[in-house]
């Protein structure tokens, strides 16, 4: 043989080797060695369901390895290779306890909760918007995502909160809702002025232990959960399961939240927003008439 | 001849009805499993809590409480120890009443309350602050609720057997805990760190002693018709 | 199809002796009990992702942003539409450890062999006569250029790219260097560039998967009729000013580019190191646009895909004379113009990607003849044109593993000279390309891709793009064929 025919011999089963190998290695891959994701195996028959979409949780399996498993991990579990790095930490599927839900504390949220977790990201995290999938990629990934926790086949997800109308934007609302602030001592943790300096604040911790600020209303950033007043009062309406933020479902009549929904948009002064027009224009005429929130005399509460 | 035969009767009867008294099972609830959990080693020191943040809840005590998560007594004893029976007759799974949780001076009392799983839970806030009762479920859902003061208590139920932590967000010293069992022989150690666990029918038990910072310890024990003992011993560490 | 091409790598041929055949079994049985899954999967898989830097920053894995990186797909569209950021109020620099610093790098060490036919040569080596024609065969190991990249966010809403770039030998020269304000009046569809940067193209020839020398450009992105002077490439980079904008998920797509007339050279000459010609002083203008849409697919399963589809137009001038000084050019003047036009798509069906282009290229007379446009056009010169595309499929056996191939045509439509006596033929292209990559590991760190590839291109009377050969052609009435065969191991930082 001559040394170009062997060469071209060499180059061709060269190639003709990574071919064959990677071809066999994602094959077996799907046979009997371990996949880099398993899932468990609920994946094959989970669903989830969002306007109308059906996501399919095997599919999702797919997608999950492309985009998701850096953070959250093989296992579901938050610990991918990069949570080490991460403040807030990826969630943790296996535990199936969400921030952002429409549902009551204590429940599962609904799949269009998760979709839109999806879609909309944790704006100050490393949870990017997914709004670059489509929707039916996003649905593969909520039906994926159950099958992390046996709850979903034990348990429904709760009733999605009812939403009213919502209450017009004006000073008394706004006055009425600052009330609130100072009743619900909403500001032990978030301060008095919302900027998470409240006198519990430095001592937070999530449900895993991992030391956690409250929200800062100052800065102008927008919420994790959303940033409409709507979004606003599914937050304290609901809580925030997994960290310190409860619910306040049980306390809080429904115009009374959006009363308090009004006060604090007034808190996010970086954030030009109708609420705060008002109230700089309140408080200019009327500022020392306002009884400053925090502990009163008394030593406590109202 | 008939008098043979209804002596033979009577014999029969009487000794049917001896065997019977001695075949049945003593009534339930005669027999029960005493004892005492102690430590070696050196625990944890207990520190005080210093609630001047919380001044409504701090002019509550005199002095101030300290932490109690390896609460002991003279003796080298443990406080707060549960005692319940992991395995053996479980006696009554369903309750018809409810038990009481209570936030007061900003502090859970009691600090560790057992329950039946499904057992309905109410619990109070006593205090002129808002608490958060935020109990760290893990088998059992996590949840997280608001409670001003003045509010109506707060009424739940645990599905699961499960060692719950119980914490406040706001009020970062105070930790409690709900030992949700699927048993009702269950006893709590006092200062004195005995324990009682009665109304327990003859038979092999298991049992197992819960100390929320040094885990389980377990012994099988058979009981009579009256007291067994069992005794534990934790090892503490300072840390 | 030739039978020239047949036969040349063809497991199938009757021709081929039983040793070539046996051996390449053996090497397929090598594969398959070498590259045992078992092996595989002790690499820590499923971690696997293109711009570490990019990675670093997000901690995402490099294929959230790429089918098969450098290749993007939607959700890194998105990221690069919207100045490397997420928009996660995140993205500006101060809220990164001052440890991270912006920078990658990828260069490629291979072994490849490359013959060309068709070749004036010496008929008697060294007799330097140029008298004979001959294949040239040149095969070896070898290392390709290597991209230093810089890039990211230099504020919110400020991006830039710094890529200085070398050949082989280690010559720099600045590839692309831009600084970009995004989302100008906080809308997405507001974005200016300014510096030098790659055409906004929907099928990019910068972030292929195609290494080789006869496989790793896009003919068409590069042809110019013979006898042109024109020397644009529509995958080259360019210097000027972009507005661009885009929809929230960048399904809509649209830029609009100023751009001078001088192939992205500097200091006001054609090239982007030492040695170019004067540029003239008249500007091209570049219109993309696209257009993205969601297949749907079957009722009760998932979708397609994502498809894509564009049109574009590039519009310039290039000069036919120079301001002179003592016979020394000085500044390109009498321009004349020419256009490409074309459309492009990038079609998937659920793990195939399919990329169909054409293009019609057209240059003014002036530039085909060789006279400056101040005197008349010599007999017979007419309007250059092309016309052709290609066609590429990409199947991803999952983000680590993908094949690849590419069928390319482009036929000369008018020639310079009517009156050429080398046929209207002259210049045609014909180019196939087969390639696999599979990456073993793929970080947020690094990332390592292994890259085959066989590609065979066919040039009517010129030589061959990837500038294989001697130089100059053996037979100008004749075909050219160029083969390279390449196996690399391309790894980034």
């Amino acid at each position: 043989m001559t040394l170009k025919k062997f060469a071209v011999t060499f180059a061709l089963g060269s190639m003709a080797l990574l071919t064959a190998g990677a071809t066999v290695s994602t094959a077996q891959s799907h046979v009997n060695s371990p996949d880099p994701l398993l899932g468990t195996p609920s994946v094959a028959t989970e669903t989830s369901n969002i306007d109308g979409i059906t996501g399919h949780a095997e599919s999702g399996k797919h997608l999950y390895r492309r985009f998701c498993i850096g953070c959250h991990g093989p296992d579901g579990n938050g610990q991918g290779m990069n949570a080490q790095w991460i403040d807030p930490k990826p969630r943790d599927f296996t535990e199936a306890t969400f921030k952002c839900r429409s549902t009551p504390t204590g429940t599962l949220p609904t799949d269009e909760d998760l979709y839109n977790a999806i879609t909309r990201g944790f704006v100050t995290t490393n949870m990017p918007s997914w709004r670059p999938l489509n929707p039916q990629q996003r649905a593969d990934l909520v039906a994926f995502i159950k099958t992390w926790s046996p709850r979903w086949a034990k348990e429904k997800p709760g009733a999605s909160l009812n939403i009213p109308p919502e209450t017009a934007i004006t000073i008394e609302s706004i006055l009425h809702g600052r009330e609130l602030f100072q009743k619900l001592e909403c500001w032990k943790c978030h301060g008095p002025e919302g900027h998470a300096d409240g006198p519990s604040a430095s001592t937070l911790t999530d449900s895993k232990g991992n030391p956690i600020l409250p929200f800062n209303f100052s800065t102008g950033e927008r919420f994790m959960c959303g940033d409409s007043n709507r979004d606003l009062y599914r937050i304290f309406m609901t809580g925030l399961d997994g960290s310190p933020m409860p619910s306040f479902a049980d306390v809080i009549q429904p115009n009374d939240a959006w009363d308090l929904v009004h006060f604090l948009r007034t808190l996010q002064v970086a954030l030009p927003n109708q609420e705060l027009t008002l109230w700089q224009t309140y408080k200019a005429a009327h500022g020392k008439d306002l009884k400053p929130i925090g502990p009163d005399s008394a030593g406590g509460a109202q | 001849m008939r008098m043979k035969f209804f002596a033979a009767l009577a014999l029969t009867v009487a000794m049917g009805s001896a065997l019977m008294v001695f075949a049945t099972p003593p009534p339930a609830g005669s027999g029960s499993i005493t004892g005492k959990v102690t430590y070696t080693g050196t625990p944890m020191k207990m520190k005080p809590i210093d609630m001047s943040k919380e001044p409504s809840c701090a002019k509550q005590h005199a002095t101030p409480i300290t932490t109690e998560n390896v609460a002991t007594g003279p003796g080298n004893t443990l406080q707060w120890v549960v005692v319940y029976i992991s395995a053996g007759d479980e006696g009554t799974t369903t309750a018809s009443q409810g038990v009481r949780y209570d936030q007061k001076g900003c502090q859970y009392l009691p600090h560790v309350l057992t329950m039946l799983a499904g057992q309905q839970l109410q619990i109070y806030n006593d205090d002129q602050t808002s608490h958060n009762i935020h109990p760290l479920a893990k088998v059992n859902q996590e949840w997280n609720k608001s409670q001003p003061p003045g509010s109506p208590p707060i009424d739940t139920k645990w599905d699961k057997p499960e060692f719950i932590a119980v914490k406040c967000n706001i009020h970062p010293w105070m930790h409690g805990y709900f030992a949700v069992l699927k048993t009702s022989h269950v006893s709590i150690t006092g200062e004195d760190g005995t324990f009682d666990i009665k109304g327990l029918s003859p038979g092999k038990y298991t049992v197992t002693a819960w100390q929320e910072q040094y885990g389980t310890k377990t012994q099988d024990v058979t009981v009579g018709a009256g007291a067994a003992t069992a005794n534990f011993v934790f090892t503490a560490t300072p840390y | 199809m030739p039978t020239k091409f047949r036969e040349g790598a063809n497991p199938m041929n009757i021709k081929w002796s039983r040793w070539k055949t046996i051996l390449t079994c053996a090497f397929l049985v090598l594969a398959i009990v070498l590259c045992d899954a078992r092996a595989a999967s002790a690499l820590p898989a499923g971690k696997v992702i293109a711009l570490p830097m990019f990675a670093r920053k997000y901690g995402l894995p490099c294929s959230a942003c790429h089918t098969a990186w450098p290749e993007l797909n939607n959700f890194g569209q998105v990221f690069r539409d919207n100045g490397y950021q997420l928009m996660n109020d995140r993205d500006s620099p101060i809220w990164q450890n001052p440890s991270y610093f912006p920078i990658s790098f990828r260069i490629t060490p291979s072994w490849h062999r490359e013959t060309t036919t068709n070749q004036q040569v010496d008929s008697v080596p060294g007799n330097g006569l140029g008298d004979g024609i001959g294949t040239l065969t040149q095969a070896g190991f070898d290392l390709s250029g290597m991209d230093l990249w810089s890039g990211g966010t230099l504020y919110k809403n400020i991006s830039f790219i710094l890529l200085p770039s070398s050949d082989p030998t280690a010559v720099w020269h600045f590839e692309s260097a831009f600084i970009r304000f995004d989302n100008l009046w906080h809308s997405p569809w507001l974005n200016v560039k300014f510096g030098r940067f790659e055409l906004d193209n929907l099928i990019s020839e910068k972030r292929f998967l195609f290494l080789s020398a006869n496989g790793g450009l896009y003919q068409i992105y590069h042809f110019d009729n013979p006898g042109s002077s024109n020397n644009f490439g529509y995958g080259d980079n360019q210097i000027g000013v972009e507005l661009a904008g885009h929809s929230a998920n960048s399904y809509t797509r649209y830029s609009v580019s100023v751009l001078s007339s001088n192939e992205g050279g500097v200091n006001f000459t054609t090239d982007v190191v030492p040695g170019g010609t004067p540029s003239n002083r008249s500007y091209d203008v570049n219109l993309a646009f696209s257009q993205a849409f969601n297949a749907p697919g079957t009722p009760g399963e998932s979708g397609f895909g994502l498809e894509r589809v564009g049109a574009f137009a590039y519009i310039g001038q290039r000069p036919t004379n120079y301001e002179t000084e003592l016979g020394t050019q000085l500044v390109g003047i009498n321009n004349k113009p020419f256009f490409r036009i074309g459309f492009a798509g990038d079609l998937s069906y659920k793990n195939l990607e399919l990329m169909p282009l054409f293009i019609y290229g057209h240059d003014n007379p002036y530039l085909g003849a060789g006279v400056p446009s101040t005197a008349p056009l010599p007999p017979g010169a007419q309007a250059p044109t092309f016309y052709g595309g290609f066609l590429e499929a990409h199947y991803y056996f999952n983000p680590q593993n993908v094949a690849l191939a590419r069928f390319e045509q482009i036929n000369v439509g008018q020639q310079a000279f009517t009156n050429t006596s080398f046929g209207g033929s002259n210049g045609n292209i014909t180019a196939v390309s087969f390639g696999y990559r599979w990456y073993p590991i793929m970080f947020s760190r690094a990332g390592v891709a292994l890259d085959g590839e066989f590609s065979r291109v066919r040039t009517i009377g010129q030589e061959p793009e990837s500038g294989n050969g001697t130089g100059v052609v053996g037979n100008p009435t004749g075909a050219v064929w160029s083969n390279s065969i390449y196996f690399g191991i391309d790894f980034d930082f």
